[in-house]
C-alpha cells in the first residue's frame, strides 16, 4: 500500500533519513520506533510531502514523490503531529468539517464529519473553540480531523506523548478502533514501547535515519541492536 | 463571530450611516466624512481579511488602493474608457498585481511578508514619478488632474454632488461587505483561518496553501483597487501623496481600534478613526500624536479592539476548560 524505496533526506552533511526502504501493507498497524533524533518525524514529513528527498515513495501503486502535501492528503494519506496542531480560531466542529471538506477529493459529507466527531468522543465539545480542549482532547481532535478526510492510511506521531496512564489506555483503544472498526491502515510513531508492541505489528526500528530491524514485537524486543540503541552498550557502563 | 451577529452589526452600522444624509445633507464636511467612512471601512476590511483572517502580514494594501486609483484615472483620462468601466478594470488590474505580489510571499513567513509588501509600496512612488510611470500616463510628480466623475445613464456622480456619490459608495460598500461576509463564512474563510493557525496541519487535511493564499491576495486587492478607483473619480485629482505614511497609519489604526481579525469590528474602527481624524484636524501636528496615543491605549486595554469590548459585555461569563469524554 505504502512503499518507500531507498529514500534519503540530508540537512547539510547530516543524513536525517539514510537510504531507508520499507513497505506498509493494507490493514496493518505499522509501528516506527527509534531513539530521539532517529529521523522518525522527518520520515513522516517526507511521506506527506513537506520535504523534498532522494528516492521514491509509492502509494497504492502510484508514485507520490514530489507531490505537495495537500495532494497527498487528498490521495488518502492523513497524519497527526507530535505537538498538537489545532486551529485556535475554529470550533471543534469546524476543524473536523475542514478535513471533510478539503480531503476526500473535495466531496463534502457533513454526515461523515458528525460521525468522526462522535467516533473521537468529541460530541460534547463540538461547538467549543479548540483551545478550550485539554491535551487528550486536542490529540483526539487532530485524529478526528484527519479521519474526516477519509484516509486510507492514518499516520500518527507519538499520540501518547504527555498523556497520563488512563488517557494512554483511551488513546490506545481509539487507535485500535480506527484500524479495526474503520478498516484504516495505521502507521504509528511511538516512544512508549509497551503501547507500541501492544498496537503494532510489524515494527520498524530506526537509528540515525537507517533501519536497524523490522519485525514482530517479539522479534524487535529481543533484537540486540534495538536493546543497544535504547539502553546503550553494556560495555559502556 | 457568527454570520448572524456579523450581519446584525453591519446592518446596524451601515443602516445608521445610510440614514444620516437625511439629516446632514446640507453639511459638506459631514457628507465627506460619511463618504470616507464608507470607502475606508471597505479598504480596512480587506486589510483585515488578509492580515487578521488569513494571517498574511501584507503591508501593501495602501499600494493596491493607489494602483486602483491610478489604473482607473489613466484608463479614463489617457484611454477615454468610461469611468464606470474603468473602475472595474482597475479592480481587475489591481487583483492581477496583487496576485503577482503574493507569489513571492508564498515562500515567506510573517515579518518577511510585511517587508516585501511594504518594499512594494515604497517602490511604487518612484515608479509613478519616474519615466516609466510618466510613460503609462501617471503624470509624474504632478499627478493626474481632471479625472472625470463616474457617469451612469448620463447622471454624473462627482464631488460637487455629495449625496448621490455617497449613495453610490454606499451601494458598493454594501455589495463588497456582503461579499466579505460570504467569503468569511464559506469554506474559503475557514481555509484562511486554518492556514493562519497551522499551515502544516491545514495542508495535511488537503488545504492548498498556494491556492488560498493567492486567492486572498486576489480578492482583497481587487476590492481595494475598486475603492481606490471609486475614490479618484470622487475627488477628481490624484498624486503619489496618497502613498504617504499617514494614510498607511490611519488605516492601520482603524483595524487596531476595530480589532484585528474581528470583522466587522474594523467597520466600527473606520467610523471611529475617520471621525476622530476629522475632529482632530484643527490640532494640526498634534493630531497624529493623539491618534498614536489612542492606539497605545486601545492595544493595552482592548487587544481585540471595540469588538472585544462588545463581546466582553455580551459573552457568557463562565468558560470551562474541557477534555474529551470517555471513549465509547
Amino acid at each position: 500500500m505504502l512503499k518507500a524505496i531507498n529514500i534519503t533526506k540530508k540537512f547539510g552533511a547530516l543524513a536525517a533519513v539514510d537510504d531507508l526502504s520499507f513497505e506498509v501493507e493494507a490493514g496493518q498497524v505499522f509501528g516506527i520506533a527509534g531513539p530521539n533524533g532517529a529521523g522518525k518525524s522527518t520520515l513522516y514529513n517526507l511521506i506527506t510531502g513537506f520535504y523534498k528527498y532522494e528516492g521514491k515513495i509509492e502509494f497504492d501503486g502510484k508514485d507520490i514523490t514530489g507531490l505537495p502535501t495537500h495532494k497527498i492528503a487528498r490521495l488518502g494519506i492523513s497524519r497527526t503531529f507530535q505537538i498538537p496542531h489545532i486551529f485556535e480560531s475554529l470550533t471543534v466542529e469546524e476543524s473536523v468539517n475542514l478535513g471533510c471538506r478539503f480531503g476526500n477529493s473535495g466531496k463534502y459529507d457533513p454526515g461523515y464529519s458528525d460521525e468522526m466527531i462522535s467516533f473521537a468522543s468529541l460530541t460534547q465539545e463540538r461547538g467549543n473553540k479548540t483551545d478550550l480542549l485539554n491535551l487528550l482532547g486536542k490529540k483526539r481532535l487532530m485524529i478526528a480531523s484527519a479521519l474526516a478526510t477519509k484516509p486510507k492510511i492514518l499516520m500518527v506521531d507519538e499520540p501518547m506523548a504527555g498523556l497520563n496512564a488512563i488517557e494512554i489506555q483511551q488513546m490506545t483503544q481509539l487507535i485500535k478502533k480506527i484500524n479495526q472498526d474503520l478498516n484504516i491502515t495505521v502507521v504509528i510513531i511511538e516512544h512508549f514501547m509497551k503501547v507500541l508492541t501492544e498496537l503494532a505489528n510489524p515494527i520498524l526500528v530506526i537509528q540515525n535515519g537507517s533501519e536497524i530491524c523490522t519485525g514482530t514485537p517479539e522479534q524487535i524486543t529481543c533484537n540486540s541492536e534495538v536493546i543497544e540503541c535504547y539502553l546503550g552498550d553494556s560495555h559502556d557502563a | 463571530m457568527k454570520a448572524k451577529s456579523m450581519i446584525k452589526i453591519l446592518a446596524l452600522t451601515y443602516g445608521l450611516i445610510g440614514i444620516l444624509p437625511i439629516f446632514v445633507s446640507d453639511s459638506s464636511i459631514m457628507m465627506r466624512i460619511l463618504t470616507m467612512i464608507l470607502i475606508w471601512s471597505v479598504v480596512a476590511s480587506c486589510w483585515d481579511l488578509i492580515m487578521g483572517y488569513a494571517g498574511i502580514f501584507s503591508f501593501g494594501q495602501v499600494a493596491f488602493y493607489v494602483i486602483g486609483a491610478y489604473s482607473s484615472a489613466i484608463l479614463s483620462v489617457s484611454w477615454n474608457v468610461p469611468p464606470i468601466i474603468a473602475v472595474f478594470m482597475a479592480g481587475i488590474i489591481t487583483a492581477i498585481i496583487g496576485v503577482l505580489v503574493g507569489l513571492p510571499c508564498l515562500k515567506l513567513a510573517g515579518p518577511y511578508i510585511a517587508l516585501v509588501t511594504f518594499a512594494f509600496q515604497l517602490a511604487l512612488e518612484p515608479f509613478l514619478k519616474g519615466p516609466l510611470g510618466k510613460a503609462i500616463g501617471s503624470g509624474g510628480s504632478r499627478g493626474i488632474i481632471s479625472v472625470p466623475p463616474i457617469e451612469i445613464f448620463g447622471y454624473s456622480f462627482s464631488s460637487s454632488e455629495l449625496v448621490p456619490f455617497f449613495y453610490l459608495a454606499f451601494i458598493m460598500t454594501l455589495i463588497c461587505s456582503a461579499i466579505i461576509v460570504v467569503i468569511l463564512k464559506s469554506h474559503w474563510g475557514t481555509a484562511f483561518l486554518a492556514l493562519k493557525d497551522s499551515e502544516d496541519f491545514a495542508a495535511s487535511l488537503g488545504v492548498s496553501a498556494f491556492k488560498y493564499k493567492l486567492l486572498v491576495f486576489g480578492i482583497t486587492s481587487f476590492i481595494t483597487g475598486l475603492f481606490g478607483a471609486l475614490y479618484v473619480h470622487y475627488v477628481g485629482i490624484l498624486s503619489t501623496r496618497m502613498l504617504s505614511m499617514e494614510v498607511f497609519t490611519v488605516l492601520l489604526i482603524m483595524i487596531v481600534v476595530g480589532g484585528i481579525g474581528q470583522y466587522p469590528g474594523v467597520v466600527l474602527g473606520a467610523m471611529v478613526t475617520v471621525t476622530m481624524n476629522e475632529l482632530l484636524r484643527p490640532m494640526g501636528i498634534y493630531r497624529l500624536l493623539i491618534m498614536g496615543g489612542m492606539v497605545v491605549v486601545v492595544v493595552l486595554l482592548l487587544p481585540d479592539g471595540v469588538t472585544g469590548l462588545i463581546r466582553k459585555f455580551t459573552a457568557p461569563k463562565f468558560r470551562r476548560k474541557t477534555g474529551a469524554g470517555s471513549l465509547r
